[in-house]
């Protein structure tokens, strides 16, 4: 299937916060109940459709160990989005979300999208951090946010594609430049026919060349 | 080694049934059935060489020629704990583990581990069951390293690494062989910050370079840090990424030779994906690549293949070292002084002994079939021994008065009625059960 854009994506937040398992609801509509925890770097891409358009999400999902962190930061250049993951049921991979924020924003570009997900929804019997917390966190740092739950599903698709909706309203808006170095977007292969703007074509081509 | 002698071997009764080779006196033994591999201390049957090999150079190359044939699965852990120093550093420290295990812990630690318990190969039947003994085995074995090295604490990677220990071996014994691997074949590997993992990227990448240019040239090319794709190999010695019969020979060299090992598996493993034209059609991009890099061709990790390729390979522990200074000096240049500083990598079941050896009273066999104490017996007695052997088993009425030539504790346990392959009673299998059936 082609596609008219190439998206980056990245997956962070604490370890054990279920980073994987929503990679793997997104990609296989499955719980993964028995997944390894991620050591370095994992990765996924699906085709998706947002207002018409066909967008292909490279997700690299990423170890959540703080020490992991110093060889992480290496997967983040060139990220056009984000998938910013703590645990409901867990204050402490709450807290660390500043520190997830400043890392991509500094590394990945600064333009990065971010949505937050608060993840294991299902679990809400051991809540520790309340929607509403964390919705205003969301909004002070500028942020969407969502509640999502691997096991069941509920919202893990609606957080990737709410993710990609914003990148491209941004494109369209030109407040995002797809041309420019870094910023994790590339145009698809029914992009490259479709285009129309010769300015566009030229650049495409001579990126073409220039790799 | 030629090569079809090798391949020939089917996957798990090829071991047992090529190991006549292994302790060249007794090696009958060893393929003659289970009953009798249990009953009998399985390191005097196969690794006479190990009590001897600081001073015995020639046993030296014959234990590397065993850990490439592979090691039989009866005496897996076993011979890890004798390759890995591990024993002797349990016999020094009697008690220690028993010590930390009472203790409870940093909880900043405990949390982390509690979440990755029920993560760590969860379709082996050991940890399968939530809270099971695997489980509650790795929980304590990882805790306690996080008790006997507060300063580093607990890594993720560390999981994998103590859970294949575990599958062959109890948790006191683990631990140690944990703590050798931590410290001497792979020391910073888990520490804070992961510099050591780094530099050894660095230097897998140079090693690349001669090894497979072209794979270089493509990695190069498309700026992939080797930190994107030999973080987990290394970390977790391949345990995650291999067929577990691969893992498994992997680690009976790794645990002889060290890290030298782990590099040639690396590079193998990238001159095999990598390193034609022809495979590199399809890794135009970045992602292409590094997913091709994920999801390996199972054919190049296949047991014999890859056992022959890295035995074949050319890269020296010298080779390492010296491309180890070089990227050392880069990182000074680049990012300054070490933050973590760790104990010199050793390579290896030999240099680990030299570095730590045994006191000679940890030498001393166990009470074994060895009969006489002296060095290893000479080939040609191994026709009369056998029949020894045979007799003292076949007659099972024998009594302990049969002792006296030089080895009274074994002649007992092999004299001893309920010992007899035939009649093994459930006590003697149970009390063996915690030292050999970690299969």
């Amino acid at each position: 299937q082609s596609s008219d854009f190439l998206f980056k994506f990245l997956v962070i937040g604490n370890a054990g916060t279920g980073k994987s398992c929503l990679l793997h609801q997104f990609i296989e509509k499955k719980f993964k109940d028995d997944s390894n925890h991620t050591i370095g770097v994992e990765f996924g891409s699906k085709i998706i459709n947002v207002g018409g358009k066909y967008v292909k999400l490279q997700i690299w999902d990423t170890a959540g160990q703080e020490r992991f962190r110093s060889v992480t930061r290496s997967y983040y250049r060139g990220a056009a989005g984000a998938l910013l993951v703590y645990d409901i049921t867990s204050r402490e991979t709450y807290n660390a979300l500043t520190n997830w924020l400043t890392d991509a924003r500094m590394l990945a570009s600064q333009n990065i999208v971010i949505i937050l997900c608060g993840n294991k929804k299902d679990l809400d019997a051991d809540r520790e951090v309340t929607f509403l917390e964390a919705s205003r966190f969301a909004q002070e740092n500028e942020l969407m946010f969502l509640e999502t739950s691997a096991l069941t599903g509920e919202n893990v698709e609606e957080a990737f594609v709410q993710c990609a909706r914003k990148i491209l309203n941004k494109i369209e808006s030109g407040e995002l430049d797809p041309e420019r170095m870094g910023s994790g977007i590339q145009y698809g292969d029914a992009a490259l026919r479709q285009l129309r703007s010769p300015r566009r074509a030229q650049a495409q081509s001579a990126q073409e060349c220039g790799c | 080694l030629p090569r079809a002698a090798l391949t020939a071997i089917p996957a798990s009764q090829g071991l047992r049934d090529t190991f006549p080779c292994l302790g060249s006196s007794r090696g009958p033994a060893c393929g003659r059935g289970a009953g009798l591999a249990l009953t009998l201390p399985p390191e005097s049957l196969c690794f006479p060489v190990l009590r001897d090999f600081p001073v015995m150079a020639v046993s030296l190359l014959q234990i590397r020629l065993r850990c490439q044939k592979g090691i039989p699965p009866s005496l897996r852990g076993r011979a890890w704990q004798y390759l890995s120093g591990s024993k002797v550093k349990l016999e020094q420290n009697m008690g220690k583990f028993d010590e930390l295990d009472l203790l409870t812990g940093d909880p900043k630690w405990l949390d982390v581990i509690e979440r990755d318990l029920h993560r760590q190969f969860p379709f082996h039947e050991m940890f399968v069951s939530r809270g099971g003994h695997g489980q509650q085995d790795l929980f304590r074995v990882l805790k306690a390293y996080t008790l006997y090295r507060p300063e580093e604490g607990y890594c993720q990677a560390q999981a994998p690494i103590a859970a294949v220990l575990l599958m062959h071996m109890p948790a006191e014994q683990a631990f140690w062989c944990l703590v050798q691997i931590c410290e001497k074949y792979l020391p910073g590997y888990y520490s804070e910050k992961l510099e050591a993992i780094q530099l050894d990227g660095q230097i897998l990448f140079s090693l690349l370079h001669k090894v497979s240019p072209v794979a270089y040239k493509h990695l190069s090319k498309q700026k992939i840090d080797p930190i994107l794709y030999m973080t987990e190999w290394f970390m977790c010695a391949f345990s995650r990424t291999l067929p577990w019969s691969s893992v498994l020979r992997v680690w009976d060299m790794f645990f002889c030779e060290g890290v030298k090992i782990i590099f040639r598996v690396g590079l193998v493993l990238l001159k095999h994906t990598l390193g034609s034209s022809d495979k590199l059609k399809s890794c135009q991009g970045q992602y292409e690549t590094m997913e091709r890099l994920r999801a390996l061709s199972p054919k190049i990790m296949q047991e014999a293949f890859l056992v022959q390729e890295v035995i074949e390979l050319p890269v020296t522990e010298r080779q390492i070292e010296r491309e180890h200074l070089i990227q050392l000096k880069k990182w000074r240049e680049t990012h300054g002084e070490l933050q973590c500083k760790s104990p010199p990598r050793l390579h290896g079941a030999k240099a680990i002994s030299e570095a730590e050896p045994a006191p000679r009273k940890a030498l001393e066999p166990v009470p074994s079939i060895i009969v006489s104490p002296g060095p290893a017996p000479v080939p040609k007695a191994r026709k009369s021994k056998e029949k020894s052997r045979e007799k003292g088993l076949a007659s099972p009425a024998n009594g302990p008065g049969a002792e006296g030539n030089g080895a009274p504790g074994t002649t007992r346990e092999l004299l001893h009625p309920q010992v007899s392959p035939h009649h093994q009673s459930k006590e003697s299998l149970s009390s063996r059960e915690s030292e050999d059936t970690y299969l």
